[in-house]
């Protein structure tokens, strides 16, 4: 854009200085040329044979004014004659003629009758010689040397435009890259790199951002795998647990009371405890859905099957919801921990409903709980988040990673979940999975 | 890792005949290389209603089997010295024993490679007795000859379930005997049943493996593959068992008896 200001301004400046050149160099040419024909003629009528009456010949004032558009008028005595073009000689400066009566002899351009025109003004011994030379040619030439400054100034500036438009993305265009990598870093696309650059000051810039990208991306990957393993490795003495647990559950009625009521509560939390091991490994594992595990399925025949130990719950099916491809297990696990979620925190589900939508196919879980403010809405998919259960997690026998797995698991679908009123008050969780999830 | 257990001497922690009669109970033999979860399992799985008897290594669990009864094999594929995955072979190789791996991961490769190397189910850690001991007892069902009477035909395939046997009738000479595992016999004979009708993957999955619902695909799939290699002509280009996509298997009707 500056690019095209500067180059506009440039052409302007030179088209302005040609314009003013070539048009005084045209003017003053003419003026010239006029102005000794003026004198020429003027000795010429001066040196005339005049007729006894003292005015001057028509034949010669004819004669100078013809051929051209000359207008040629004598003033003697006060009288002026005329020849060529019909003239109103008031109309002309007084100046000029001042000028001329004083001796001296003047010109200057003037309009007449719309018409650009030279006036010469010669004194002679005993009058004023006047000669009105048209410049209508040179006024024409002048505009169209005008026209063509004036357009090739335009060219000019649009070609900067192009130009500079052109040469800016071009020398910007490592920037615009770099913008846009980190902008997808930062929405979370940890993949996103610079390509490499041909530019010495940009290589190393590209370099280090590609570095860092990677150092992030690694360390990402390395949290996400530490869960992963500090789960993994809980599990052989998880096992050992929760085996060990069940023998005693088995025996339980043979315990006194407080050893009773011990292996009760070892009982709950060890399986709690297994839960949040089982569902910490599976939020840590890679997101992305192997191909092979997608399947074109009913979601109704997966909700149906969550539902038939809830007879409480209505299935809401309205339409004919499309089949959708989706991992079947994920697809059971995201249907379920919602079920599970209602329960536990919002004193259970009370409808699911299941519709077409613009994308694919649309779930909605409504719980008979109070609802959930907006400003929590987001938070509740965090993993450990309390949320509006915040110290009451204890009655509630759930993990805090139930709905950071079913967020999670519908991502991987390339779905969408959010949260919203149901019309009875309670809160909505939405879940929408597309027909198309590669 | 470490052991506790010295070699060669398996845990008998509860693998004693009760009341004085012979263990009726179905024998188990448990491969695992931490004491305390054979313990523990030992434990549960007693209460369960099965004989356990654990060992600590592959060379062990080969080495005892070729003394001990033993009716299913729980088999941790991560094993130190000879790994699960050659001793699930090296067992496959021998006969059709029932065997069940025990797996790190439910969501990696270990799982495909256990199966293809012939395993019949698989767990995944942690190991909750009550949930293994269903998967136990419906492998033992499939393990237990059918009273089904009958015959019934796959293609050029003979099935006989009462007696457990596949006959192929191909290329006009005498039937040929096909050795099938129990699980895939029980597989084919599944589908047999259908008469040429889709048999949906989560059917199979209950009929076969005893998953109630939404079982792993990837163990039907794999048993499917195997079931292919051995009773299919050409095992890339099935003739016999048939994909259905998005919907299950079928398998094609008796065919002509010139073949």
């Amino acid at each position: 854009m500056s690019f095209a200001l500067v180059s506009l301004a440039i052409t302007g400046l030179l088209a302005a200085v040609t314009w003013k050149l070539a048009s005084d160099f045209l003017v003053a040419k003419r003026e010239q040329g006029a102005t000794s024909q003026a004198a020429i003629d003027a000795r010429l009528v001066q040196d005339a044979p005049r007729d006894p009456a003292g005015a001057d010949s028509e034949g010669l004032l004819t004669g100078l004014a013809g051929g051209g558009d000359i207008t040629v008028a004598v003033r003697r005595a006060g009288t002026w004659t005329t020849s060529g073009h019909p003239i109103d000689v008031d109309a002309l400066p007084d100046e000029l003629l001042a000028l001329a009566n004083s001796g001296v002899a003047a010109r200057q351009r003037v309009m007449l009758g719309g018409i650009p025109v030279l006036a010469v003004a010669l004194p002679l011994r005993d009058g004023l010689y006047l000669e009105l030379a048209p410049l209508t040619e040179l006024d024409a030439t002048l505009r169209f040397l005008s026209w063509v400054l004036v357009v090739g100034v335009g060219v000019s500036g649009l070609l900067g435009l192009a130009l500079g438009g052109w040469a800016s993305t071009r020398a910007l265009r490592p920037l615009t890259d770099l913008r846009d990598a980190a902008a997808r870093m930062a929405a979370g696309d940890l993949d996103a790199r610079l390509p490499e650059q041909d530019d010495a000051d940009l290589a190393p810039l590209a370099v280090t951002f590609n570095r860092t990208a990677e150092d992030l991306q690694r360390r990402v990957r390395r949290d996400v795998r530490f869960a992963g393993d500090v789960s993994h490795e809980l599990r052989s003495p998880l096992t050992t647990l929760v085996n060990a647990v069940a023998v005693l559950r088995r025996r339980r009625d043979d315990l006194p009371l407080p050893a009773r009521q011990a292996v009760d509560l070892l009982d709950a939390d060890v399986h709690r405890f297994q839960k949040m091991v089982t569902e910490l490994l599976e939020i840590s594992r890679d997101e992305q859905i192997d191909p092979r595990d997608l399947e074109v399925c009913d979601v109704v025949d997966v909700v149906a099957h969550a539902l038939a130990t809830r007879p409480d719950v209505v299935l809401d099916v309205r339409g004919s919801p499309p089949q959708v491809p989706v991992d079947r297990r994920r697809l059971d696990r995201v249907v379920m921990n919602l079920l599970e979620n209602a329960e536990q925190h919002a004193g259970g589900a009370v409808r699911v409903g299941v519709a077409s939508s613009s994308v694919g196919v649309r779930i909605e879980v409504d719980d008979a709980g109070p609802g959930i403010p907006v400003e929590l809405r987001d938070e509740v998919f965090e993993r450990f988040s309390r949320g509006a259960n915040a110290g009451r997690r204890e009655d509630s026998g759930g993990t805090g990673l139930g709905l950071a797995l079913v967020a999670r698991h519908v991502r991987a679908h390339h779905g969408r979940i959010h949260i919203e009123d149901s019309p009875d008050g309670g809160a909505r969780v939405v879940v929408e999975l597309p027909w198309c999830t590669t | 890792m470490s052991t506790m257990t010295p070699p060669l001497q398996p845990d008998s922690v509860v693998a004693t005949p009760r009341d004085g009669l012979p263990d009726a109970r179905d024998r188990i033999l448990l491969v695992d290389d931490d004491g305390r979860i054979r313990q523990a399992l030992s434990l549960a799985l007693d209460d369960e209603g099965f004989a356990v008897w654990a060992v600590a290594s592959g060379e062990q669990a080969l080495a005892a089997l070729g003394r001990e009864n033993t009716d299913v094999v729980l088999l941790d594929l991560m094993l130190p010295g000879m790994d699960g995955l050659a001793v699930c072979r090296r067992l496959r190789a021998q006969g059709d024993l029932p065997i069940i791996i025990i797996t790190a991961r439910s969501d990696s490769s270990e799982v495909i490679a256990g199966l293809e190397a012939g395993a019949d189910d698989y767990v995944t850690k942690p190991i909750v007795a009550g949930e293994l001991a269903a998967r136990i007892r419906a492998l033992l069902r499939r393990s237990r000859p059918t009273t089904d009477g009958g015959e019934l035909w796959v293609g050029d395939i003979e099935l006989r379930p009462d007696q457990g046997l596949v006959r192929c009738h191909r290329g006009g000479s005498d039937p040929t005997g096909i050795h099938l595992t129990r699980t895939e016999f029980r597989l084919l004979v599944e589908l047999a049943t259908a008469e040429g009708k889709v048999v949906t993957r989560e059917d199979l999955l209950r009929r076969v493996w005893g998953y109630d619902y939404l079982g792993d695909t990837r163990l039907l799939d794999v048993h499917v593959r195997r079931l292919r290699v051995k009773i299919e002509p050409d095992p890339d280009a099935p003739t016999l068992v048939l994909t259905v996509r998005g919907a299950g298997y079928r398998a094609v009707g008796r065919a002509d008896a010139t073949g």
